[in-house]
């Protein structure tokens, strides 16, 4: 049973905008190509800026000598790491006071992963630049390094960087007793799981344009998803935070490739360094080289059940091979941490996860953010449970779910509605009947997986949004919001927020998004945190600034506030369609008064401290998004192939603001999942990349993908604006488990490594011969 | 990733096109469809100082089909060999083929003489041509010949080309009355190249005693390459299921494919034994003999 809406004021049959699939007001232009990317900004006199990368993923750099580079025609500067003010900002990446490290911008002395950037250039023409990065002269003194995370987590092993421990994070997740648990258990079950590097592979590569403005203000329009970076590159250029300014402008697509700071140093100082315009864009191959990819994951997982399938007790080892520099590892394996049980009740659990410097590509954010590997492993092990205990895969999950109010591993409760046994029976419903193999060596198969994904930060970053709203004389309506739009619909979604509650029509919105100047700041476009954040921030200044211009319309109207209703531009009086008056002359009225038709207005997610770090006991995150997702599979068993038939991803996202957008996420976070689950890897030599082209990184193409049936429920209950969840990341997590699940169900044989190629499963069906694999 | 600079000519004639060829020697490059050239001038593996287009030559562009055998000029697009009815009758193998290169916008622009001169051993066209035993008509300055196309390919991106020399046709053999086709390969993503692929042609007298038996295999050496071994064990044999099944594994003794980042050598070689089976059924059961029913089409796996 899906429960009432919680009360916010008004019943879902009552909104007017929320809930519609409107046209978003960004999307006329991307289609027309006239969308202004990063990428696509043309300034008077603007050079060119390329980077020289590493070529070996560790060596000393003995000599580094760009004079050469330095005296060519056309070339405007070159800079090295000694050129840079600061080249890098010391910060603690886990946010609760665990480590202190700065990630060089520009190598110094060493390079520590392929592509690593080791000197930048500025020049009138591509030519000009890519002829200076020939002249550089580099000698290096290649090293071994450490290139396997396992081995680099062992004691005694040579390290990435000297006087630091290889592994640099380690987070404990203690409650109960799992030695008592799994004394108790009927079935035990122990495995290990392996997720592989993959990479964001977002439409539009890494891009951006900076400047000195006429003020003196380094500008940078770049495409990111953090318009706060400002500061970093302030302190890079030694200047006060408030000389810099950052500009998003919509993405090609994010996904946390573009959370850590891609081209925006680079440009900036080439830019700081010339007095120029400097634009850099990325190749795709320097993309697939360089640029931090999703965590490769080795997860072992211990789990016990009860006859009847209740689990007792799950012990969980993590290890994340990071690359050489933190990123936004630690927090990544926080989230991983913490959703290690999945969406499950299990009273004993003890979970270590660790992160481990390599000199292998660096990993960072990545949708998903360590939660979806997670899920790869605790659904394989509700699978196998179930199969030891001679359960059906749904029983087992539906005996296990999680309820409103139940405790998870952290010890903190549940906090709203899990909706997991209706979404579980809307997936598997999804599929309809099963498909007949198509040929004499073809077996159909079919899972199911379920998950649980944080949105928001945790709550120890004491998370914030600002937004300002501003009704015009002519009753139009003017949004300033600090969000980068992704190309999520995050900018839209804020007009129809706003539309829903002053009653201007959406096209009447004029929405100003992601400049740090201009733009009240609200906090990046990660950890599914915008809808919930600026989404809030955006509803409750609409409500403040109804509250401040309600009284005058009552006045011009002689009727009771509380019988106003605010739509179709107008404001007018409930049950009398002909006492109305224009938002335009309310504005008028205001104005004659002295009350402001403006506001700026902030939400502040909840604030706690870090959890306790000896049992990780505590606060975590505000909220979770649940889903189940289903898949039929065909398994051609004399070659291994798996060919995707049927898919269905369903979730519960509290209130679809705009429910296109909503299936828009849930489509392409599938495709995504699906694309690491069968095809994607980036694949590693030693630390040298083997995939650097679309031709060898192989995501899955529109004939490799089914029709993905996207089914949304909305429960009423999350913590975003009218009860939404975030959906961002929430569907990028159940495909690795829902296939892995179908192959296992089609050939009897349960891959435990991603992706699951053809000659994974080939290999794995040759070698089942006289062995007796669970499911 | 930018195109390098070159210089583009694009001459009327094909002695034209020679010409300019002798002229800039290496330096030159042929540009038909541009979609192998393209790509590796953009991943700067090809820096031709000059682009010959020949796209503007009349004449090689033809299919001619008299009787059975059927001649396709080397500026024959692929999406023209997968529609055009008279070479769908004729060699209903090179028509099966063509759905399977790239995509329908790569099909639009490449060309049959583009993927021969080009030679990537797990192409579809020099795959098909291979098992057909075809010829490939080239020009050069010292006028036309005819190479069997056994002699065409001598390597990894090698042919016997001359540094003047044009492709201009490919000439297929007549079919015989009893003779079946197959087609069958293994893709790691719709439209890529082949991991392993297989392409065979047999045979069959009145008895339905295999009497041609021809078998090609790519993506597994440095061209499509023939399994002799193979081919002997089905000449003279009723070709049941045994039989072919016997042939299958000698392909799979025969190949010596190497590893890459795709697939391991003992994989390809586990698949070129499963590719060459499906490719052999099918093969049979177009010819009228006794194996596994084929569909119409290639064995896509």
């Amino acid at each position: 049973m899906i429960p009432e809406p919680r009360a916010d004021g008004l019943s879902p049959a009552a909104y007017r905008v929320v809930g519609r699939a409107l046209p978003r007001f960004d999307v006329a232009d991307k289609v027309r190509g006239a969308t202004q990317y990063a990428a696509d900004w043309q300034m008077p006199g603007m050079l060119v800026g390329r980077i020289l990368r590493s070529i070996y993923p560790c060596a000393r750099i003995r000599r580094l000598d760009v004079a050469r580079a330095r005296a060519l025609p056309g070339v405007a500067v070159v800079l090295t790491a000694r050129d840079l003010p600061r080249s890098g900002v010391e910060e603690d990446p886990t946010g609760a006071g665990l480590l202190r490290f700065t990630t060089p911008i520009l190598a110094d002395g060493v390079v520590r992963y392929q592509g690593e950037p080791v000197a930048i250039v500025a020049a009138a023409s591509d030519a000009s630049a890519r002829a200076a990065l020939a002249a550089i002269e580099v000698e290096y003194e290649p090293l071994p390094g450490v290139h396997d995370a396992e081995a680099a987590a062992r004691r005694g092993a040579e390290r990435v960087h000297e006087g630091r421990d290889n592994v640099f994070v380690h987070w404990k997740l203690r409650r109960g007793d799992v030695e008592t648990g799994f004394r108790g258990a009927a079935a035990v079950v122990e495995r290990t799981y392996r997720t592989q590097r993959v990479d964001h592979a977002y439409l539009e590569p890494e891009a951006g344009v900076a400047w000195v403005d006429a003020d003196g203000v380094i500008t940078v329009r770049a495409s990111s998803q953090v318009i706060e970076h400002f500061r970093a590159l302030a302190e890079i250029l030694g200047l006060p935070h408030n000389r810099v300014r950052v500009i998003a402008p919509f993405l090609g697509g994010g996904f946390g490739g573009k959370e850590d700071m891609t081209v925006e140093p680079y440009v900036a100082a080439l830019a700081w360094a010339t007095g120029r315009p400097v634009r850099m864009v990325w190749g795709r191959d320097e993309s697939l080289l360089a640029r931090p990819k999703r965590h490769a994951f080795v997860m072992r997982y211990k789990t016990g059940a009860a006859r009847d399938g209740s689990l007792l007790a799950q012990e969980i080892s993590l290890l994340a091979d990071a690359g050489p520099y933190p990123l936004l590892s630690p927090r990544v394996l926080f989230a991983a941490l913490v959703v290690g049980c999945g969406p499950y009740r299990v009273p004993h659990v003890r979970i270590d996860a660790r992160a481990v410097f390599t000199n292998n590509v660096p990993a960072s954010a990545m949708r998903g953010f360590g939660a979806m590997q997670m899920t790869f492993a605790y659904e394989a092990q509700m699978d196998l449970i179930a199969h030891a205990l001679g359960m059906p895969p749904a029983a087992i999950r539906e005996r296990n779910f999680l309820r409103k109010g139940d405790r998870l591993p952290t010890g903190e409760a549940a906090g709203t509605y899990v909706a997991l046994p209706e979404l579980l029976r809307r997936a598997q419903d999804a599929l309809g009947e099963r498909s007949r193999p198509s040929g004499p060596t073809a077996r159909v198969g079919r899972g199911i997986a379920c998950n649980m994904q944080p949105y928001g930060r945790t709550v120890w970053f004491q998370d914030r949004a600002s937004a300002w709203l501003g009704l015009e004389a002519d009753g139009s309506l003017v949004i300033r919001a600090g969000v980068p739009d992704l190309g999520g619909g995050q900018a839209a979604s804020l007009a129809q927020i706003a539309a829903e509650v002053l009653g201007v029509s959406v096209e009447r919105i004029r929405v100003h998004v992601g400049d740090s100047a201009l733009t009240p700041l609200a906090g990046g476009t990660f950890a599914t945190r915008q809808l919930y954040m600026s989404g809030n921030a955006a509803l409750r200044c609409a409500r403040e600034l109804r509250a401040e211009i309600a009284p005058v319309a009552a006045a011009l109207l002689e009727a009771a506030e509380a019988d106003l209703e605010f739509a179709d531009d107008h404001v007018g009086v409930a049950g009398a369609p002909d006492r109305r008056v224009s938002l335009a002359r309310v504005v008028a009225e205001c104005s004659r008064r002295g009350v402001p038709v403006s506001r700026l207005s902030a939400f502040q997610g909840e604030r706690s401290a870090p959890p306790d770090l000896d049992t990780g006991q505590g606060r975590t995150f505000p909220d979770y998004t649940y889903g189940c997702h289903a898949a039929e599979v065909e398994v051609d068993t004399e070659t291994g192939e798996t060919r995707l038939l049927k898919y269905a991803a369903c979730h519960d996202v509290g209130r679809a603001i705009n429910p296109q957008s909503v299936a828009g996420q849930i489509q392409g976070g599938a495709a995504m999942g699906i694309g690491q689950a069968l095809g994607e890897e980036i694949a590693l030599e030693a630390g040298v990349n083997l995939t650097t082209l679309f031709a060898n990184y192989l995501m899955p193409t529109a004939p490799d993908l089914p029709d993905i049936q996207a089914i949304v429920l909305e429960s009423g209950e999350g913590r975003g604006p009218f009860g939404a969840r975030g959906i961002g990341e929430p569907p990028t997590g159940p495909p690795l488990a829902t296939i892995a699940a179908a192959v296992a169900d089609a050939t009897g044989v349960r891959p435990l490594e991603l992706p699951i190629t053809p000659e994974r499963v080939f290999r794995a069906l040759a070698g089942r011969a006289g062995t007796k694999e669970g499911r | 990733m930018y195109l390098p600079p070159f210089r583009y000519v694009a001459p009327r004639t094909l002695d034209e096109a020679i010409a300019l060829l002798r002229e800039h020697g290496d330096d030159a490059k042929v540009l038909a469809g541009g979609q192998s050239l393209l790509p590796l001038m953009m991943l700067g593996l090809a820096r031709p100082g000059v682009l010959v287009d020949v796209n503007g030559i009349p004449g090689l562009d033809r299919i001619e089909a008299d009787g059975d055998a059927v001649r396709v000029g080397a500026l024959v697009r692929h999406r023209a060999v997968e529609t055009d009815p008279r070479l769908r009758a004729a060699c209903p193998v090179l028509a099966d083929a063509a759905p399977l290169i790239g995509n329908i916008r790569v099909r639009h622009r490449g060309t049959v003489g583009g993927s021969l001169a080009h030679a990537d051993p797990a192409a579809e066209v020099p795959l098909v041509a291979t098992a057909l035993g075809a010829t490939v008509e080239v020009r050069g300055a010292g006028g036309a010949r005819d190479i069997p196309v056994h002699e065409f390919f001598r390597g990894y991106l090698e042919t016997a080309l001359g540094p003047a020399e044009v492709v201009t046709a490919l000439r297929l053999p007549a079919r015989g009355p009893r003779m079946g086709y197959g087609l069958a390969e293994l893709v790691r993503r719709s439209g890529d190249f082949a991991t392993v692929s297989a392409c065979a042609v047999l045979g069959l007298d009145g008895g339905g005693r295999c009497t041609h038996a021809a078998v090609a295999i790519g993506g597994v050496g440095p061209s499509a390459l023939r399994m002799r071994g193979a081919e002997r064990l089905l000449i003279g044999q009723l070709p049941g299921d045994r039989t072919l099944d016997d042939a299958a594994d000698a392909v799979r003794a025969e190949v010596a494919p190497e590893s890459d980042v795709h697939a391991s050598a003992d994989y390809r070689r586990a698949m070129a034994r499963v590719m060459a089976r499906r490719a052999l059924g099918a093969a049979v059961a177009r010819a009228g003999g006794e194996s596994r029913a084929a569909g119409p089409g290639a064995v896509r796996s």
